[in-house]
């Protein structure tokens, strides 16, 4: 291995171990995150159970009529909505908060790799939001009784690649963030609630109008929602619903691999910028 | 000077400038205004996207034989619009208490002539504000894009029980609050409040779905009877004690005594974290 790559992994290394630190020492922040993510799974399965007849008014089974379907399609797209969620706050809020705390153009000025330092806040986010998602899915399997799990490899593979796609998402938010300053937390909640719209992230696409379901046929995202949760729940009638899964698996792949060289170049055009105007430490 | 004191006049200028301060402020964000609005529509769309598209035509019948009624977009619009208040009142009371202790403002607000309890009335006067406008806002448009007569049922009971819910409710922030200068981590708490709080209130979902320790302790909670209270006068679901004035009682039973015990609590926190160097401390 040269010595620019050991170099580059070394940096790297170090800056997500700061991230793991940091987090580490808000225990009271890794405790509630764990927690929200249990309550907000709680809430939508029993708000999807009213649609479904119940065996008892009363009794304690939560939803006996939940289809293991339509368990499925909220809770696969429940967990790229977390991600996705988290990625546009981990990567592109806190390029804000280190505005804000006046280091960001300290870390400028260090030979450090900037790409390192984008990736190392993803690993976080791939590490702690991994496994919540998995501690999610649990939940709502337990609580709805059974969850469909099928073609895992394939699953994998369009996790990979919708994550890579997402995260190329968050470094052009990051760009922008850097833009519009003091607006991003704004706009990271419109975003945020954009794509749960349009990538029908807790319903199937066929519940939306036809002008959005036009949306979020020019998103791909929306494919990477729809291709991961159709793969998984095994291809029922009537899924994938976007496009056949030959042609979704082909527009995740280009996703997977584009966004985050878009996205980053994005970055460093908004960084260049910011640099020049003397904006980096402006906010 | 206490809170009781015989000049009584000047205290609701101290609110009323504390209010109109924060709405100016947040005048200047339209765009977090907006947000303010789109937000409980499209929270309340989840559930009933989700359910008409897996539940097909009968979706209306099914809901009507777990809920008491097949209006199922107003009811979770309603349910999202609460919980707009609700998450509201917790995110700026506490919000508020702990910006002021980030920005070092904390300590000097307690050596101030002014007692905090009108500022922080004040703060919870532009709160309700926001919070009810931006709900009835969200309602009204939800209910015009999702195709339902917003205009229904007992509208004048629906906001009584609004009105006398919110003074409870802001009662409880003030323990909310108390937490938040004890443990100083606003954002994350906050966050697993606010989710806390919709579930045990029935944000998409009677109560009666609960198990009967969570269903207990759902009805010792003020926005659960409020969301209800407003869901059986606008849709007929039914009280939990069957008539809208029984129910109201409950209301107003947490309205004289929560007021109280969540400002001895406050207080008690409060006095010991002067005492500790814990007020300008973060």
């Amino acid at each position: 291995m040269g010595s620019a790559a050991r170099n580059y992994l070394n940096a790297f290394w170090a800056m997500a171990r700061k991230e793991l630190i940091v987090m580490a020492r808000y225990p009271v922040n890794f405790v509630a995150s764990f927690g929200q993510v249990f309550l907000i799974v709680a809430i939508f399965t029993l708000g999807g159970s009213t649609f479904f007849p119940r065996e008892s008014a009363t009794g304690t089974q939560v939803d006996a009529g939940f289809s293991s379907a339509a368990a499925g399609v909220a809770v696969y797209g429940f967990i790229l909505f977390l991600f996705l969620s988290d990625t546009l706050w981990a990567i592109g809020y806190n390029v804000r908060n280190e505005q804000l705390q006046g280091t960001l153009e300290q870390l400028y000025l260090s030979p450090a790799s900037k790409f390192a330092s984008l990736v190392a806040r993803v690993t976080n986010t791939l590490l702690w939001t991994g496994l919540v998602s998995i501690a999610g899915a649990a939940l709502m399997a337990f609580m709805i009784g059974r969850l469909p799990f099928e073609n895992p490899g394939l699953g994998l593979y369009l996790l990979v690649m919708s994550l890579s796609g997402t995260f190329g998402i968050g470094f052009a938010f990051a760009a922008l963030t850097l833009r519009i300053k003091g607006t991003a937390e704004t706009m990271a909640n419109l975003l945020q609630f954009a794509f749960l719209v349009v990538c029908a992230n807790f319903f199937p696409f066929s519940a939306l109008p036809a002008v959005l379901r036009a949306v979020s046929r020019v998103i791909p995202l929306a494919y990477a929602v729809d291709a991961f949760r159709s793969t998984l729940m095994g291809y029922p009638p009537g899924f994938p619903e976007l496009a056949s899964i030959e042609v979704e698996i082909v527009v995740v792949t280009v996703f997977g691999l584009l966004m985050p060289l878009l996205g980053y170049w994005l970055y460093r055009l908004a960084e260049d910028q910011a640099r020049h105007s003397g904006g980096l430490s402006t906010y | 000077m206490t809170i009781f004191s015989p000049a009584w006049r000047k205290y609701p200028s101290i609110v009323l400038a504390s209010a109109r301060m924060r709405l100016i402020n947040i005048s200047r964000y339209p765009g977090q205004l907006v947000v303010d609005i789109v937000i409980p529509i499209v929270f309340a769309a989840m559930p009933i996207l989700l359910g008409r598209a897996t539940a097909g035509p009968s979706a209306g019948e099914v809901f009507k034989q777990n809920t008491g009624t097949d209006n199922y977009v107003a009811y979770m619009l309603i349910g999202s619009s609460a919980f707009t208040i609700v998450s509201y009142a917790f995110w700026h009371i506490a919000n508020w208490l702990r910006w002021e202790q980030e920005t070092g403002t904390l300590e000097a607000l307690y050596l101030t002539p002014t007692h905090r309890i009108w500022v922080a009335a004040g703060t919870a006067v532009y709160s309700c504000l926001r919070g009810v406008l931006s709900s009835v806002v969200a309602y009204l448009l939800g209910s015009a894009i999702l195709g339902v007569n917003p205009f229904q049922g007992d509208i004048l009971i629906a906001f009584l029980f609004i009105l006398v819910g919110l003074v409870p409710l802001y009662s409880m922030t003030l323990l909310f609050g108390a937490v938040i200068l004890k443990v100083k981590e606003a954002n994350s708490l906050i966050n697993v409040m606010q989710w806390g709080v919709s579930f045990l209130m029935g944000v998409f979902f009677p109560i009666a779905f609960f198990p009967p320790v969570f269903r207990a302790a759902a009805l010792l909670f003020p926005p659960t009877w409020m969301t209800n209270g407003v869901r059986a006068s606008l849709l007929g679901v039914g009280y939990f004690f069957g008539e809208w004035y029984f129910d109201f009682a409950v209301l107003w039973v947490f309205l004289l005594v929560a007021p109280f015990f969540g400002y001895w609590l406050f207080s008690r926190v409060e006095l010991n974290l002067r005492r500790n160097e814990g007020v300008g401390q973060f």
